[in-house]
């Protein structure tokens, strides 16, 4: 049987992981960050795998750490050009993390009493309100881009996006459609955009974004 | 009748453990933390002779100090010691005057503290703690929010707002101990409480330092007066401790009865050189910390608190 508890442990701590990355401006521990967010999100699949007996979710757990723990994290340092300790110029983490904070609560709560709460959601682990922590992530993840100038930043937040549709995936998608789509946007989506946007420029402004 | 004397016991052992030996948790905090550093520190008394002293010695007070300059440190003694009358700072279960508030009135009788603190030291008219006002509430409007928000959340998991209620519901299973957003409340109250008793590793209280954030407040202050300020900073700093401990970090051990109640103290002793360890460690290990990232350190602070209502309501 799925144990509720820690379900929620494991997405908890997602969350934490994603709002680790939003406080933190070095790129190094935040590419580490987001690949451990992806590690956390395979090891709930491994979980679920084991728990309910399925072989698919021990597969979609092995591809997200592969392509995003490993893969990705290469990419992404290999994007930072070899510099260590370079970080971006963050404008008050306090401020950033309590307008992050309204953003997601408010988000949630809308889409839980407006939403959710209407349309009956089951899932195969038991465990709707769950789904919960996967639109907290998303918000979260949509924040990170808005609030970042830095491509490795706003790639970081569209992970968390992806990640937080995996997550969501895993409670209520049938997971072979899910692996497929995973990996779909994890090869085309993350590794070719990843390495050519951080070659591209690593920090984008308003400026250049006007010039034709 | 024996129960009324059995409560009356209680009640004394109790308040008078806040009261006398708050100082006494201070003095070897800073002993154990001289020893990790390698120096032989003061006396763990040190405390005690400090406020033995001021109390002895004369009061100075600036020409422009109105009335709650010099009346507001007795007042302030006064609602901490209120406060160890209402939470569950030595004995596990009610005494007298503790149905006076819930946990939340609790929360707002430490913040009107924080409150008549500030206005009573801008009243010395002295720019240097001027200062220090505006620097303590750029802090503390994070602080004071999420002391709120973790009682409200206290009171969510629980149904009730009765800090004695979420005691025994939190040592009748373990199950309930490790509950998910019990967790994120520990967490977020024990950051509250490590900056709201100077044990951040930003604060010094030092006469010429720049890092000090509470002792700004004191500047201006002397002789009795100053003797009382700084053992009502002791025993607030012992109360909000024994909350962490007995309601949110370790809630078990503690015993009932008269005799129970003299063998509580030795059992919160005991638990305060737990966290007096851990600070410990946490101030010797950590490099200090830039004075404006005490903003950071509370917002996260706060988030927890708030992220653990949030699972409180919607997960259940």
């Amino acid at each position: 049987m799925v144990n509720a508890q820690l379900l929620e442990l494991i997405s908890a701590s997602i969350i934490v992981s994603a709002l680790y990355i939003q406080g933190q401006a070095y790129f190094k521990p935040t590419i580490y960050a987001q690949a451990i967010q992806s590690a956390l999100i395979s090891v709930l699949a491994f979980y679920l795998g084991f728990a309910l007996n399925l072989i698919d979710y021990v597969i979609l757990g092995v591809t997200i750490v592969v392509l995003r723990s490993f893969i990705i994290t290469y990419f992404l340092f290999r994007g930072l050009k070899a510099k260590p300790g370079i970080r971006e110029s963050t404008r008050g983490v306090a401020s950033e993390l309590v307008v992050n904070l309204a953003f997601f609560f408010l988000a949630v709560f809308i889409l839980y009493y407006f939403v959710l709460g209407r349309i009956g959601l089951t899932t195969e682990a038991g465990a709707a309100t769950l789904t919960i922590f996967s639109f907290i992530l998303f918000f979260q993840g949509l924040f990170l881009i808005v609030t970042r100038r830095s491509t490795i930043a706003q790639i970081i937040g569209f992970i968390e996006e992806e990640n937080s549709i995996v997550l969501f995936g895993i409670l209520t998608i049938p997971i072979p459609f899910l692996i497929e789509v995973s990996i779909f946007l994890d090869v085309l989506g993350l590794v070719v955009i990843t390495s050519l946007l951080t070659l591209q420029k690593l920090e984008h402004t308003k400026l250049e974004e006007l010039m034709g | 009748m024996a129960s009324d004397e059995a409560l009356l016991i209680e009640t004394i052992v109790q308040v008078s453990a806040a009261i006398l030996l708050s100082p006494l948790y201070q003095g070897i905090h800073e002993k154990l933390k001289a020893f990790v550093e390698g120096r032989r520190g003061p006396s763990f008394l040190q405390p005690y002779y400090d406020i033995f002293k001021l109390l002895k010695k004369e009061v100075v007070v600036t020409e422009n100090s109105s009335f709650l300059f010099i009346y507001t440190p007795y007042v302030v003694f006064g609602i901490y010691l209120l406060i160890s009358f209402l939470i569950p700072v030595v004995y596990p279960s009610p005494i007298y005057l503790t149905p006076t508030v819930d946990f939340l009135g609790g929360a707002l009788l430490f913040s009107l503290a924080s409150f008549l603190k500030l206005i009573s030291s801008v009243e010395s008219g002295s720019n240097f703690v001027a200062l220090g006002v505006s620097r303590v509430l750029s802090f503390i409007f994070f602080s004071e929010a999420t002391l709120i928000t973790v009682f409200f959340g206290v009171a969510l998991i629980t149904g009730t707002n009765n800090p004695y209620v979420t005691l025994q519901y939190l040592t009748q299973d373990i199950s309930h101990y490790l509950q998910l957003d019990h967790v994120l409340i520990t967490v977020s109250f024990f950051m509250l409480w490590l900056f709201e008793t100077g044990k951040l590793p930003a604060e010094s209280s030092g006469l010429s330092e720049m890092g000090m954030i509470d002792d700004a407040l004191l500047y201006e202050y002397s002789g009795k007066l100053l003797g009382i300020l700084k053992w009502g900073s002791y025993v607030k700093q012992y109360l909000l401790g024994s909350v962490l401990l007995n309601v949110f970090l370790f809630p078990w051990l503690l015993q009932t009865g008269p005799l129970g109640a003299l063998l509580d103290v030795f059992i919160m002793f005991l638990k305060w050189l737990l966290l007096i360890l851990i600070s410990v460690i946490i101030n010797t290990t950590l490099a200090k910390l830039r004075l404006f990232k005490v903003q950071d350190f509370l917002a996260v602070s706060f988030i927890l608190s708030v992220f653990s209502l949030i699972v409180t309501v919607l997960i259940g």
